[in-house]
């Protein structure tokens, strides 16, 4: 079954026909994590780096933000019996409208808290396809852990 | 007929919009005018009767109980909701079907980027104090009205237009004024001239994409803001992604900070939920 992700939203499931999309990440931040063992797999598509911004939000809409929603993404997939050292992690978004004052850095702020947290926790990243001005779709098959990689300008490959 | 001919031409034959919403607006500016009155020019226009009612019990608009006639939904309405609601309504049919197909866009989409943009443009009215809310919801709407005509004129260039963004790294605006002579904002600065809208609303259209648009007329840079905003969300946003230019440092006339930007995201969000029944005209 396609599970669709929207704006602040974040899905896991272990069920193998499963398939995790989420379209039109602009400088939003899709993550994408799968244990090859346990075979699960979730999507997060989060849009601001910091949950300070709004706490009343951030307890309604936790997947709005970075720093509450990355933990979250991982928790629920270790419910399902997922273990963080056999987790692939791979990160796509974050991009940018031209800007040379670098006022519309949303997508460069998404991602450099996310490599503050994965820094500070250990977790590498296997693959990455971060910035530029493309929007971006990502799906992730649960069964196989295949990633796909949309990106206007330079078409669809897998991660 | 030259490239640039075939797409001015078209201009010459867009339909009209609605007639009945100049008559309403003047009808609304006027203190004296009574529901009847209203219900009776509103009444020719079929669609916008039933959107209307349609809209009116969007929880955007927040009315306090659900209405079934056109009659009840004016006395309950409030004469700046019944004009965002008008223009809504009337703007609606000009975005129906593969209208976006040139730019990659599924259907609904360049309405829902429009919608999305009205409503975060009459938010930023609170940090651009010199706009009326409804002159900004309106041109939020119609900001891309271009697109919609230019749309297979793109699909037929898009090839040439991609690789021009991709190796000059220049704006997909800046590639549509190259390659077809004229860009989606022009040419929506010169619909709205054709259906007579206030001047200042066609220049907020023509400029929304202009790299300065900050530094311009206030409802230009409201435009071109919230514009930006909605894009970087990737609401709507199709093969031109992200390859737009506006110069931020303008933000400090209108003591906008980065913070701002995040909180007008976060909370078009939520607007955008309660506005379903907008999306869906």
């Amino acid at each position: 079954m396609k599970l669709v992700i929207g704006i602040s939203d974040m899905k896991v499931s272990n069920q193998p026909d499963d398939v995790l999309i989420t379209y039109s990440l602009g400088s939003c931040i899709g993550v994408v994590i799968w244990d090859p063992v346990a075979k699960v797999g979730g999507l997060l598509h989060y849009m601001l780096p910091d949950s300070s911004l709004d706490k009343e939000k951030a307890a309604t809409k936790p997947f709005m933000f970075a720093d509450s929603g990355i933990p979250l993404l991982f928790k629920e997939t270790y419910k399902f019996g997922a273990v963080k050292t056999r987790l692939i992690v791979k990160v796509v978004g974050g991009s940018q409208i031209m800007d040379n004052a670098g006022i519309f850095n949303i997508g460069k702020r998404n991602h450099a808290v996310l490599r503050k947290m994965f820094w500070k926790n250990n977790i590498m990243i296997a693959k990455e396809d971060v910035g530029g001005t493309g929007n971006r779709t990502v799906s992730l098959e649960i069964g196989t852990g295949i990633t796909r990689l949309k990106v206007s300008g330079r078409g669809e490959f897998e991660l | 007929m030259s490239r640039i001919d075939e797409i001015l031409s078209l201009v010459k034959h867009v339909q009209p919009f609605p007639k009945v919403v100049q008559r309403v607006m003047e009808m609304l500016d006027d203190p004296e005018t009574d529901v009847k009155a209203l219900a009776e020019v509103i009444q020719y226009d079929q669609v916008i009767t039933a959107n209307v009612l349609k809209i009116c019990n969007a929880s955007y608009f927040g009315l306090p109980r659900k209405v079934s006639s056109l009659n009840e939904a004016l006395v309950i309405v409030g004469h700046n909701t019944l004009k965002d609601i008008i223009i809504t309504s009337s703007s609606a049919r000009f975005y129906k079907g593969a209208v976006g197909e040139g730019y990659k866009l599924e259907q609904g989409e360049l309405w829902r980027h429009s919608v999305a943009t009205g409503i975060l443009a009459k938010h930023m009215v609170k940090h651009i104090r010199e706009v009326d809310p409804g002159a900004a919801y309106t041109v939020g709407l119609l900001h891309d009205i271009g697109k919609r005509f230019l749309s297979t004129f793109v699909a037929d260039d898009f090839k040439q237009i991609m690789i021009k963004v991709v190796k000059d790294h220049c704006s997909f605006v800046e590639a549509e004024k190259e390659l077809l002579g004229i860009d989606h904002a022009e040419l929506g600065g010169l619909i709205l001239e054709k259906w007579e809208f206030p001047e200042e609303m066609q220049l907020a259209v023509r400029q929304h994409h202009d790299p300065d648009a900050l530094k311009k007329e206030p409802l230009t840079a409201l435009v071109s803001l919230s514009n930006a905003l909605v894009i970087s969300m990737g609401i709507g946003v199709g093969a031109d992604g992200l390859a737009t230019k506006l110069q931020g440092e303008g933000l400090k006339r209108f003591g906008i900070t980065p913070p701002d930007l995040d909180l007008c995201m976060a909370n078009l969000l939520d607007d955008m939920e309660r506005a379903q029944e907008l999306f869906h005209l």
